[in-house]
């Protein structure tokens, strides 16, 4: 039987504007995923999924997932997939941002 | 080059427009992202990890000076000052703008260029020799029926939602460079025992997560029946091609199941039926077609150059690089030069705006004013005269792009990966920079000799790693980045499917684990033997000893 997963958890997409990773704070959209509104149990992660959908349905997002981060205080998102979306190509430092605003 | 003509060139401003309203709908909320979905593939955009990606077509890898440098224009205007050349001869930008389209493809039109059919269940830009024209071996130039084959491909509204993707490729060789065996469909240019000019069809090749080599299903096609037999190729891949299930869609998988011979007797079939309708293209448009890829005038020119051959003498770097990078051209005096795109420790086939414009100022100086891209993600200078090469191999060390390894362990292709690509389990780019850190010294390069390692970050491969001598395919295990290693691939007329060679390799692992399959190769190879021919001549097994033996 598959593991519950509870894990915390952020809602991510990308503005259909300008293709740009972003993260739902709670509010609107920020760049960075330090500022993402972090879903501690299941019923939270779902009530983000909601969230997802409608702002995908209001056109303001796409590729809209809600993703695991790690247990820490600036919740670095889990797998090396969503880990490279969060700053940029890791051959291209030059061009990265961070997790977190200046 | 061929140059559009004035129905070209409203087609291509009409698209421009259309899409330049299909993108205001979205983004007023006019169109869902299910419907423009499919609309915005159609011009070449992706959704990547960072951004939209753009993939803009080059016809059979063939480019003019313009074009080079309102690439150059558009990569610092609306992305972020560089672009891609992939395994397709095509250029990738990352870093585009929904809203910023609809100008960006304005501008490609204002030079003739577009993001058609780089996406989508169509058939796909068409890719070619990027030696086409210039060298001596060659039956004819495969440009021009790759031009014959875009204009009849491009929105052929019968073929715009085939069961999957479909790929043509051309060689006027029978050394092939354009991987033609590898494709939906290859063409080889051919003459028969009548001194008449056809070509050798293949059809069901195809790389992805079932490697297939294509069929040869016709040894000679005559040139002027072409595009009728093209045609019912595609009616049958149409009509019976699977559209339930993605990874079974593609014509290999049709040619597979059906068999060859039956597949080939329905396509023959098929033929039958419309070989005699008006399809196949008159004379006079070939010839029309074929005036735009006539030869610059070459200057008559006596072999030896002097000053080229004092050079080489004096000048080690130089002459290293002439003996990998610098190709003997058909026209006495002249040579065909490949800029490496893969300086090391760099990223495979990235080119920034000011290199761009660098490259086209040495086409408009030294080679006719044309460029190719090339599907090992280099590109080509094809027309210069021996005596301007030290010049141009002195620019090119001016913008980082003189390193002599075309064709060497250095000369790696890689996808783009997990870096940018939505679709990759594993970053390609990292490990074929430490790999190219890892064999820099070009001593020990030429030393290795010719060897071609190509990686891709998922099993759609288009890193090419089913076809490199030594094939590296990323793999996600457990959320960690693997790497498994195959041997014996090739893409040329002795094409092969590489073999898986065992268990896969941590990041950290795999640099080390490539060193000892070319130790092995060391150990082993007869005098002048190349890495695929001691790999032909002994197989495997010594090379997994090496790597695993002591596991």
């Amino acid at each position: 039987m598959a593991k519950p997963d509870t894990g915390p958890k952020v809602l991510t997409g990308n503005l259909l504007r300008d293709g740009a990773t972003v993260y739902y704070t709670g509010k609107d959209w920020s760049l960075y995923v330090t500022d993402a509104k972090v879903a501690a149990t299941p019923e939270e992660a779902e009530e983000l999924r909601k969230i997802g959908a409608a702002a995908y349905a209001a056109n303001l997002v796409i590729d809209v997932n809600v993703v695991d981060v790690q247990s820490t205080p600036d919740h670095v998102p889990a797998h090396i997939r969503e880990q490279i979306r969060a700053t940029g190509p890791t051959v291209r430092r030059d061009l990265n941002k961070s997790m977190s605003p200046e | 080059m061929y140059i559009y003509d004035d129905f070209d060139q409203t087609v291509a401003k009409q698209r421009v427009a259309e899409f330049r309203d299909q993108v205001d709908r979205r983004l007023k909320g006019e169109l869902t992202e299910e419907q423009f979905r499919p609309l915005r593939l159609m011009n070449g955009l992706y959704l990547q990890l960072h951004a939209y990606m753009l993939r803009v077509a080059v016809p059979y890898g063939t480019m003019s000076v313009a074009q080079v440098r309102k690439l150059a224009d558009i990569a610092r205007k609306y992305d972020r000052g560089y672009g891609h050349f992939t395994t397709r001869q095509n250029l990738q930008y990352n870093w585009i703008k929904l809203e910023q389209m609809p100008d960006l493809l304005a501008d490609l039109a204002s030079v003739q260029m577009h993001g058609n059919q780089t996406s989508g269940n169509c058939v796909r830009n068409v890719t070619a020799d990027h030696f086409a024209g210039v060298i001596a071996d060659e039956v004819e130039d495969p440009r021009i029926v790759s031009e014959v084959i875009r204009q009849w491909s491009t929105f052929h509204p019968e073929f715009s939602w085939l069961p999957r993707k479909f790929k043509i490729a051309v060689t006027g060789a029978a050394k092939d460079r354009a991987a033609v065996q590898w494709h939906d469909i290859g063409l080889q240019i051919v003459r028969n025992e009548a001194g008449e000019v056809g070509y050798i069809v293949f059809v069901g090749g195809g790389m992805g997560r079932i490697p297939v080599l294509a069929t040869k299903v016709r040894a000679f096609l005559p040139k002027q029946e072409l595009l009728s037999y093209l045609e019912a190729i595609l009616r049958v891949y149409n009509r019976y091609g699977r559209r339930d299930n993605i990874h079974k869609a593609r014509i290999k998988i049709l040619v597979r199941d059906l068999g060859p011979e039956e597949f080939t007797r329905q396509v023959e079939a098929e033929w039958e039926q419309t070989r005699h309708t008006g399809i196949n293209l008159p004379p006079e448009e070939e010839t029309r077609i074929a005036r735009y890829f006539t030869p610059p005038a070459y200057e008559a020119i006596t072999e030896p150059v002097t000053a080229f051959e004092d050079a080489k003498k004096k000048n080690r770097g130089f002459a290293q690089w002439v003996s990998t990078n610098v190709h003997p051209h058909k026209a006495p005096g002249y040579a065909i030069v490949t800029i490496s795109l893969k300086p090391i420790g760099g990223i495979p086939g990235d080119i920034s705006a000011d290199q761009m414009d660098a490259v086209a100022d040495l086409a408009e100086r030294y080679s006719a004013a044309e460029v190719r891209a090339t599907h090992i993600q280099n590109l080509v200078l094809p027309n210069v005269k021996q005596a301007d090469l030290l010049a141009v191999w002195q620019r090119l060390g001016e913008i980082g792009f003189a390193d002599a390894n075309a064709g060497l362990i250095t000369d790696v292709i890689a996808c783009p990966g997990l870096d940018y690509c939505s679709l990759a389990n594993a970053r390609s780019i990292p490990i074929a920079q430490r790999i190219s850190e890892r064999f820099a010294d070009l001593d020990r390069q030429h030393d290795v000799g010719e060897l071609q390692i190509k990686i891709s970050g998922c099993i759609n491969a288009c890193g090419h790693h089913h076809a490199g001598h030594i094939g590296i395919l990323g793999v996600d295990k457990a959320g960690q980045e693997f790497y498994q290693i195959t041997l014996g691939g090739a893409g040329d007329e002795t094409a092969a499917t590489g073999q898986l060679l065992g268990p896969g390799f941590s990041s950290d692992q795999i640099v080390d684990a490539i060193e000892k399959v070319v130790g092995a190769y060391l150990d082993i190879r007869q005098p002048n033997e190349p890495f695929i021919a001691t790999y032909r001549r002994v197989g495997p097994a010594p090379f997994k000893e090496k790597l695993y033996g002591t596991r």
